[in-house]
């Protein structure tokens, strides 16, 4: 285990693991609960379409990713409040047009490029220590803004009507949602690639989803499974010599599995099925209780 | 004569693609428990959520506690609403003492956790539902008329001066219907609470309600609930 925490490198992925597997994992709550996981994956190929526009012109991978992704869930939100299309249509649009922008950058370019498909399947292992700063500031902040509008974040997944009607400005508030779903995302990117990093929105938040029922619970559960899976699949890859992201996103799935199997919904369900048929007996018993 | 709380003038509401309802002109004193009926697609819930500023009028003035609708951000905090019951998604991970004290998060104001005496008032309003037994329950684990009940303690715990009610008592035993009943009754003697009920059974809020409405996308006809009954318009409303 020692030889694991000898190379510098190592302990950059390490550290650079358990701040997207939190990060990602308490965003995907949200992202769960509100049925945006869609929304999730074409953030994922809007960003990787402005990371390919970047190798063609020669820019910064990270604020093209950014500028994409942030194009994009801005116009989902508007579209989708127009009402004139579902959210999963305009998606399902903006989500082909970006992967066809993404081909067009790869087709223009005039050679091969391996940092490139760095990105579509992640590198954790290359993560710089100018990666891990950005890493960690964008962490930072995305959990402090979801600690502080935590309350206002909990009744908009709840109803957002409700919110509106309560006086919250449930507008802003599910665009700031949508931006901090496209910055922990884009930030995520290089690490986990952009076919892996949905899964560490959403099967941390569904495997939690199965274990309790509150949300400030699910939450937590959610990060220790993001954050436990990121370290043991980094490990697992480090010693079995397996890509990354792959053992990460197989413990996650394992621990899903796992979660629903053992799921305390289910005897819920037996117990108040249960209490039921009491309380129905009752009533034939004494018919005027 | 008091200057109304809620006040219609000539007002129209609609969708991109029909009327929800045309001018309405109407005005609701401060205390009245009103009941509006119709039949599905009367406009009924659209006229409480443009009360709450949801739904700008095409035409017309809307004013609540004396104030445009415009600005309805400024007395939302002051209007309970409990919408329809399919709003509310039965999976959603959150206990009853949780979605009591969202009544409270307008109030409580960002970044603020919410303090004992929000807890006080939260626990207050689920007595006053009789609910205080299944405050750490799951709130999926409740019936459908447990579930109403506690959606009417959250908006109680906002310390409203005004309650918009979406339909109570749809999808509920009878047994349920007349408890969500007479609790709303007891809270409108006792709170002194404005009230503006939404069914489309009129049969259940006649004993309750200071006055009824009759609403198919036009305001046909607005009074005490005995005369109400012999108006010529209410079978056309009612089952046309």
């Amino acid at each position: 285990m020692l030889e694991f925490f000898s190379y510098d490198f190592m302990l950059r992925s390490l550290l650079a693991s358990i701040l997207i597997g939190a990060t990602c994992s308490i965003v995907g709550v949200f992202v769960v609960l509100q049925g945006l996981s869609f929304i999730g994956a074409g953030i994922a190929h809007a960003a990787f379409a402005g990371v390919a526009l970047a190798f063609l012109i020669g820019s910064n991978p990270f604020i093209l990713a950014i500028i994409f992704s942030l194009i994009m869930v801005w116009l989902s939100g508007v579209l989708s409040e127009k009402g004139s299309l579902n959210l999963d249509a305009t998606i399902g649009i903006l989500f082909s047009l970006t992967m066809a922008l993404a081909v067009l950058f790869i087709g223009l370019m005039k050679q091969y490029n391996a940092d490139l498909y760095g990105y579509l399947f992640g590198s954790i292992l290359s993560i710089s220590k100018g990666d891990l700063k950005v890493i960690s500031l964008i962490s930072f902040s995305v959990l402090l803004l979801v600690r502080l509008f935590f309350k206002e974040f909990h009744l908009l997944a709840f109803d957002r009507e409700m919110a509106e009607a309560s006086g919250l400005p449930a507008r802003k508030l599910f665009f700031l949602l949508l931006t901090l779903m496209a910055v922990t995302i884009v930030m995520s990117l290089k690490a986990t690639g952009e076919l892996l990093v949905i899964a560490l929105i959403v099967i941390p938040a569904s495997s939690a989803y199965q274990l309790t029922h509150s949300m400030g619970k699910m939450m937590l559960i959610s990060a220790a499974f993001g954050v436990s899976a990121s370290i043991l699949g980094l490990i697992a890859s480090f010693y079995l010599d397996i890509p990354s992201g792959s053992s990460i996103v197989i413990l996650l799935s394992l621990a899903f599995a796992l979660s629903v199997v053992f799921s305390p919904k289910k005897k819920c369900s037996a117990r108040i099925y249960q209490r039921f048929n009491e309380e129905a007996s009752k009533k034939e018993v004494n018919p005027n209780e | 004569m008091n200057k109304p709380i809620i006040e219609f003038q000539g007002v129209t509401v609609g969708y991109s693609n029909r009327l929800a309802f045309y001018d309405i002109t109407l005005k609701i004193e401060k205390g009245e428990y009103i009941g509006i009926i119709g039949p599905n697609g009367s406009g009924k819930s659209t006229m409480l959520k443009t009360i709450l500023g949801l739904i700008k009028p095409i035409e017309g003035r809307i004013s609540v506690f004396g104030m445009d609708t415009n600005g309805a951000c400024k007395f939302r905090s002051r209007i309970g609403y409990l919408p329809q019951k399919e709003a509310i998604d039965p999976r959603f991970p959150i206990l009853v003492k949780e979605v009591v004290l969202m009544g409270r998060y307008s109030s409580i104001g960002f970044f603020n956790s919410p303090s004992k005496k929000d807890k006080d008032i939260a626990f207050k309003a689920l007595s006053q539902v009789d609910m205080e037994d299944f405050v750490d329950e799951a709130m999926g684990h409740l019936s459908g008329g447990q579930q109403q009940r506690v959606l009417i303690a959250r908006a109680l715990a906002q310390e409203p001066d005004i309650l918009l009610m979406d339909e109570p008592t749809a999808g509920v035993d009878v047994e349920t219907q007349e408890k969500i009943l007479d609790i709303t009754c007891k809270i409108h003697k006792d709170e002194g609470l404005t009230i503006l009920m939404v069914t489309h059974d009129i049969n259940q809020i006649f004993p309750y309600v200071n006055r009824v409405a009759y609403l198919n996308t036009k305001l046909y006809a607005i009074g005490e609930p005995k005369e109400a009954l012999n108006w010529p318009p209410l079978a056309r409303v009612l089952y046309r």
